[in-house]
């Protein structure tokens, strides 16, 4: 009898889910490397070497051959929600100057949801051209413009939406659609990670909430779940059930999980080769000591008043984004591969977002992160640790050059041309990349997509966008897919 | 095939959805004619054909065919099954595989007296037949259904009345309808001949993905929404990857984007109900149903506006009485003309209506009273004969003239080229089948692809579906790639039981999955235990060869509501609106509205079984999603399967589990009296269907008695209170058991 699954060739998954590698998905903690110990002792490898299949190397998080040779090993994004205004920030506009108050009259599609729209209206931030490439900033960042020759401007910036909850979506995950892993997860779907017991992307957000869309914006999507982002507080216990329960003592805790160990062990006995039992019994020891580890790196009570003074830890304006920016200083140290800092939570003027009174709004939001920042990056420097660490700064889209009526000062949503800034590891400083036109509506020089964006942050980090794949649904799903990016070469150093 | 024949005018990327594209000449004849015969060569498209039952020498084991299959290739190795697993085992097995919970005390003795295979076939038709099947069986369904209770994006708005659908799948599942039906009543249950209610909120499976109130491009949106419809159907249901072929033809499968376009011709006369960005409900039912109550409410409404007319004089004329005690700007604002009043004025009448109408219904003369009495009777009577249908959340096909569909070049919404008839894959119907024409209402295009899923010939639907259901008894199916059976899907382990299977299913079992469970659930191969043999682990560590049951671990409703019940806490209520678990506030800072996403926490509502919990897709409630609940935006043909830490961190440090270990510390003081060795021998057997061992009930007893005296030590402000001191130590000796690696991985 002649079948028609004659025709098979055996075990073609084009996942590659096989068993093998779902064993490592099953042992992966925060640590992959404690696991890889764990398993060695086990016998794992001596027993994997037998098997028909050679186990591939793509297990979850531990650490990973990039695509090519590259500086940078971690990332640090400022994301700036709301959409932070372009023309007042590292975009300096003369023509704007010049039409204050007149109407617009090009071809654009200016502003979001019919909102009123008024007249061109003019920085009232003053660039000043600053270090030695003589980068022109604005005002609102008297700390950040120090690092004027770190800094590469892409002023070409552009993004396919007009609302915040799908701007954040696209700028985080390269889709306009929910669902689909971010950037943060897939660095470390890519890399790995170096730390042995925090999380490999951690995100921390504004005291005012979280961003628009919220979680979907570390979401790890189809890529497993240990590689989405981790909330972590800035202060008392940074992760979800991080702390002993109340009412149980340090010593009871300490106790019980001896007993669950014990108790773990004896089933295993019974189990040799299991190796998913062995994973989770890691996994609580992992627990444990991540108990003070994580909870050491937010207490920054000890430091001195030097570092709190650069941090601006006592100013009420910056002392949240201050606090954030020395943990994640820690957390830069301790290996974690992506660091995501939101600045501006909620809506409207909780965040960038300053249709009201654009110049109040990015005042405040400004005067909050600009000397945390610049601390943060000096202290990169200063630890030899700077050109390991891309740092990003931007939002998910920018402002419009017009007023939102007469004489309102706020600024309504412009994707069709904003400003973004890379700086550290591997980013040639110094510079602006692409223009807007010259009333700083809409990019058209070298323009560069949000997917351009992430296919040279990956560049960066040491990896191809057109290889980093992921098989899902029938598909191998990349970041900047399933349309052409490149990755913006004048970037590069 | 030849692929890539399209002769497409490349296009620059990401170009401002605005900007026309170049046009392209494609020819769909030309498209289908990528597909040849070869293709359709692939197994899973073949029709399904029943294979010999194989002969096998060890006869003794063989419960049913199954085993045959299953035996058979281990004999050809010279392999062994796996020995039976104990009775306990079995019994903790196929409770928690059937229910997704654990047998009570009294149900492990009335089993345990008597474990025989035979009591064991007849224990599987009870719990078949008991509610809780339903809520195990429905959940695994709502994974693939990508099932939420709210849309995600920005507003994240509740879908309201989604949970009817999940109701309706619990029921589908306890009432056994048969598979065929459900796949009917899913995709076209308007459209049925016997539509009603129930069928209709099936069809809410459409709906239930994310959607973006305020889209980037609402054009490129509206496809979206297609696209995620066709998604879900194509591997659902066929197991097919048709979302591939949405900008070109697939890369690796004999589909088409000419197959692509058709499917969305199908469901392209899908209305969202909606008002702006609000998302709307509508009520459930049949057209007569629906036309019934039409007309009912336009009776009423007649009836209302007679009582208005009556009304309307007497008011006027106490208004101008000056005897109202209404407040002055409410008297200021009804003395403008309705359709003058601001919204401002509007709102100030709206506040004091209720007073107003108990002051115009006092200054009723008794022939206006005996007018609007009958007219309110007739009200009644119109609604108790015609009563309100539910409300349910669904699209409408509101028309049976379809909108064109064109197929979109490189799948962008502002290039359409050809037209585009409503039409199958190629690969399985050659000759494209007619379709059913339009009736009166609908365009029946849904109606006829469902049939055709449906029918028993099709190749692809039963051996999809057999595969889910024997997934979630071993963990894994016989094809391990279960969306997808296409050329680039694994080859099926056992690919005679899996026809073998499929050809059952339809002729002996009539589409009846819990006839399908009757059957896995009594073979030999389904009761072996889960023992591993380093000998067979060597060869084949993916247990491909079914030498053993395969240890897997639950998914995280079956151990959260395990705990619930071991607890005590178990709240068994079914149906209805969602619960919201417990979700600590710091959980809450990620999102952009913390204060207004979720219910206060009430623990008996909490305490129902976790399919009632609210889905919420801007924030999954951690506990679940940190255990590996599965994607809330897509469709999910498996959970995965992690060991992270946080999942420790949650099941040790957690509110949750550890106010059920107070719980159960205080149920185990209740049943078992003050004996601690007595406590912790039913705790074992509650938790883990067994006694302790020997060696187990040794530790415990001295990690009580430790912690008892620890306890006290510690505590010694105030007096030493010894009662409490041995609660605690309880209390931690449970929540160790419920952290158990056996309480989730039971073998």
């Amino acid at each position: 009898m002649s079948l028609p699954w004659s025709r098979f060739t055996p075990n073609r998954t084009p996942c590659g889910q096989t068993r093998r590698e779902f064993l490592w998905e099953a042992g992966a903690g925060f640590s992959g490397l404690a696991l890889i110990d764990l398993l060695t002792r086990d016998g794992f490898f001596s027993e994997s070497a037998q098997a028909q299949e050679k186990p591939k190397p793509n297990y979850l998080l531990a650490p990973k051959k990039t695509h090519f040779p590259a500086k940078a090993t971690r990332a640090v994004f400022f994301f700036m929600n709301g959409g932070p205004s372009q023309v007042d920030t590292f975009d300096p506009k003369p023509e704007l100057d010049k039409h204050h108050g007149e109407k617009y009259s090009g071809k654009l599609k200016v502003g979001s949801n019919g909102r009123p729209i008024g007249y061109l209206m003019k920085s009232p931030f003053p660039f000043t051209r600053h270090g030695e490439s003589g980068l022109p900033i604005s005002s609102l960042y008297p700390h950040v413009s120090k690092f004027a020759d770190d800094l590469c401007v892409i002023r070409s910036m552009y993004t396919d939406t007009a609302a915040h909850a799908s701007g954040c979506i696209q700028m985080n995950t390269g889709k306009v659609r929910i669902g689909t892993p971010s950037l943060g997860s897939w660095l470390n779907y890519g890399l790995g990670t170096i730390s042995q017991d925090l999380p490999g992307f951690v995100v921390m957000t504004d005291p005012r909430g979280g961003p628009i869309a919220s979680a979907s914006n570390w979401s790890s999507g189809y890529v497993p779940a240990a590689y989405q982002g981790t909330l972590f507080r800035s202060s008392g216990s940074p992760l979800l059930n991080l702390a002993t329960p109340e009412g149980t003592t340090e010593r009871t805790q300490r106790d019980s999980l001896d007993l669950l160990n014990q108790l773990n062990a004896q089933h295993l006995q019974q189990r040799a080769g299991e190796s998913e039992l062995a994973a989770r019994i890691e996994s609580y020891e992992l627990a444990y000591r991540m108990q003070t580890t994580a909870t050491d790196v937010v207490d920054v009570e000890k430091e001195d008043q030097k570092t709190r003074e650069r941090y601006g830890l006592d100013n009420k304006l910056t002392a949240d984004f201050g606090r954030k920016c020395l943990i994640t200083k820690r957390l830069l140290e301790k290996g974690v591969r992506f660091i995501q800092l939101y600045s501006g939570g909620g809506h409207i003027e909780d965040t960038w977002d300053g249709h009201t009174d654009c110049i109040s709004n990015h005042k405040l939001h400004a005067g909050e992160t600009d000397q945390p920042m610049a601390a943060l990056m000096q202290d990169m420097k200063d630890c030899g640790l700077w050109d390991e660490t891309l740092f990003i700064w931007g939002g998910e889209f920018g402002r419009t050059p017009t007023s939102e009526g007469v004489d309102k000062p706020g600024r309504d949503h412009n994707w069709h041309g904003f400003s973004t800034w890379l700086a550290g590891g591997g980013v040639k400083g110094g510079q602006a990349v692409g223009a807007t036109d010259e009333l700083g509506f809409g990019g058209v020089e070298n323009r560069v997509h949000v997917s351009d964006l992430h296919a040279t942050v990956l560049h960066l980090m040491g990896l191809d966008h057109n290889k980093l794949t992921y098989f899902y649904q029938g598909l191998d799903r990349r970041l900047t897919g399933p349309g052409e990016a490149r990755v913006v070469k004048e970037v590069l150093a | 095939m030849a692929r890539f024949a399209l002769a497409l005018v490349l296009i620059p990327s990401f170009l401002n959805a605005e900007e026309p594209e170049k046009k392209a000449t494609v020819d769909l004849a030309a498209i289908d004619g990528n597909i040849g015969d070869e293709d359709r060569e692939h197994w899973a498209f073949q029709a399904v054909r029943r294979p010999q039952i194989p002969q096998v020498k060890n006869r003794d084991w063989v419960r049913n065919p199954i085993d045959q299959f299953v035996l058979a290739q281990l004999e050809k190795k010279g392999w062994q099954p796996a020995v039976t697993a104990t009775p306990q085992a079995l019994l903790r097995r196929v409770y928690l595989d059937l229910l997704g919970l654990p047998p009570t005390l009294k149900e492990q003795e009335q089993f345990l007296a008597n474990p025989t295979p035979q009591q064991l076939d007849q224990l599987l038709a009870r719990l078949l037949d008991r509610p809780g099947y339903g809520e195990r069986w429905g959940r695994h369904w709502l994974d693939l259904v990508r099932y939420a209770e709210t849309n995600g994006y920005e507003r994240d708005g509740v879908k309201p009345h989604v949970w009817r659908y999940r109701d309706y799948v619990i029921r589908a599942f306890n009432e056994d309808l048969p598979y065929n039906r459900f796949i009917l009543e899913q995709l076209a249950g308007d459209e049925l001949s016997d539509a009603s209610s129930e069928t209709v909120l099936a069809t809410g499976y459409y709906r239930l993905g994310p959607w973006d109130d305020e889209p980037a491009n609402p054009k490129e949106d509206r496809f979206d929404q297609l696209d995620d419809i066709i998604n879900t159907t194509s591997q659902v249901f066929l197991g097919m990857t048709l979302a591939c072929a949405r900008c070109h033809d697939h890369k690796f499968e004999p589909l088409t984007a000419h197959d692509y376009y058709r499917m969305v011709a199908i469901f392209v006369p899908l209305k969202r109900p909606q008002n702006g960005r609000t998302d709307l409900d509508r009520p459930a039912g049949n057209k007569s149903q629906l036309a019934k109550l039409a007309k009912r409410n336009q009776q009423i409404a007649a009836q209302n506006s007679r009582i208005s007319q009556i009304r309307q004089p007497i008011q006027d004329k106490w208004l101008a009485s000056g005897q109202s005690k209404l407040s002055k700007n409410a008297l200021a604002a009804l003395a403008i003309a309705a359709d003058q009043r601001n919204n401002e004025q509007k709102k100030l009448i709206q506040a004091e209506q209720a007073k107003l109408d108990q002051e115009v219904t006092a200054a009723l003369d008794e022939k206006s009273k005996a007018k609007i009495a009958i007219g309110q009777a007739t009200i009644a009577r119109l609604r108790q004969e015609t009563p309100d249908l539910p409300q349910g959340y669904f699209y409408e096909e509101l028309s049976p003239h379809a909108p064109q569909t064109h197929l979109l070049l490189r799948g962008r919404s502002n290039n359409p080229g050809p037209q585009v008839q409503p039409g199958l894959p190629t690969v399985l119907e050659k000759q494209q089948p007619a379709f059913l024409p339009a009736d009166e209402q609908t365009t029946r295009r849904r109606l006829t692809l469902a049939r055709w899923i449906a029918r028993k010939e099709n190749p692809l639907t039963v051996r999809v579906y057999v595969n889910r259901v024997w997934q979630h008894h071993f963990g894994s199916g016989l094809v391990r790639t279960p969306h997808d059976f296409g050329v680039m899907g694994a080859a099926p382990t056992h690919p005679e039981l899996l026809d073998w299977l499929a050809s059952w299913f339809v002729s002996e079992g009539n589409w009846s999955t819990k006839k399908l469970h009757r059957l896995i659930m009594s073979s030999n191969t389904y009761r072996m235990s889960r023992k591993s043999n380093p000998d067979y682990v060597a060869i084949d560590p993916e247990n491909t060869l079914l030498w053993r049951n395969n240890f897997q671990r639950l998914e995280v409703e079956a151990i959260r509501d395990s705990m619930l019940a071991v607890s005590g806490q178990l709240n068994r209520k079914m149906y209805g609106p969602s619960m919201y678990p417990f979700v600590p506030r710091a959980a809450m800072e990620g999102h952009s509205d913390p204060n207004k996403i979720w219910k206060p926490f009430h623990e008996q509502e909490a305490s129902r079984r976790t399919i009632y919990a609210h889905v919420k897709r801007s924030m999954v409630v951690p506990f679940l999603e940190v255990l590996d609940l599965c994607d809330t935006t897509q469709t999910t043909p498996q959970r995965l399967i992690t060991s992270v830490a946080p999942q420790a961190l949650t099941l040790f440090n957690g509110d949750f589990v550890n106010r059920q270990a107070r719980h159960f510390a205080s149920r185990l003081v209740h049943d078992a009296g003050a004996d601690p060795a007595q406590q912790i021998k039913l705790a074992y057997r509650l938790a883990l269907c067994r006694a302790p061992t020997l060696a187990e009930q040794k530790t415990l007893m001295t990690f009580f008695s430790a912690e008892t005296e620890k306890f006290q030590q510690v505590d010694k402000a105030g007096k030493i209170d010894a009662a409490r001191a041995r609660q605690h130590a309880l209390e931690q000796i449970c929540r160790v058991i419920l952290n158990l690696n056996e309480f989730c991985y039971p073998d």
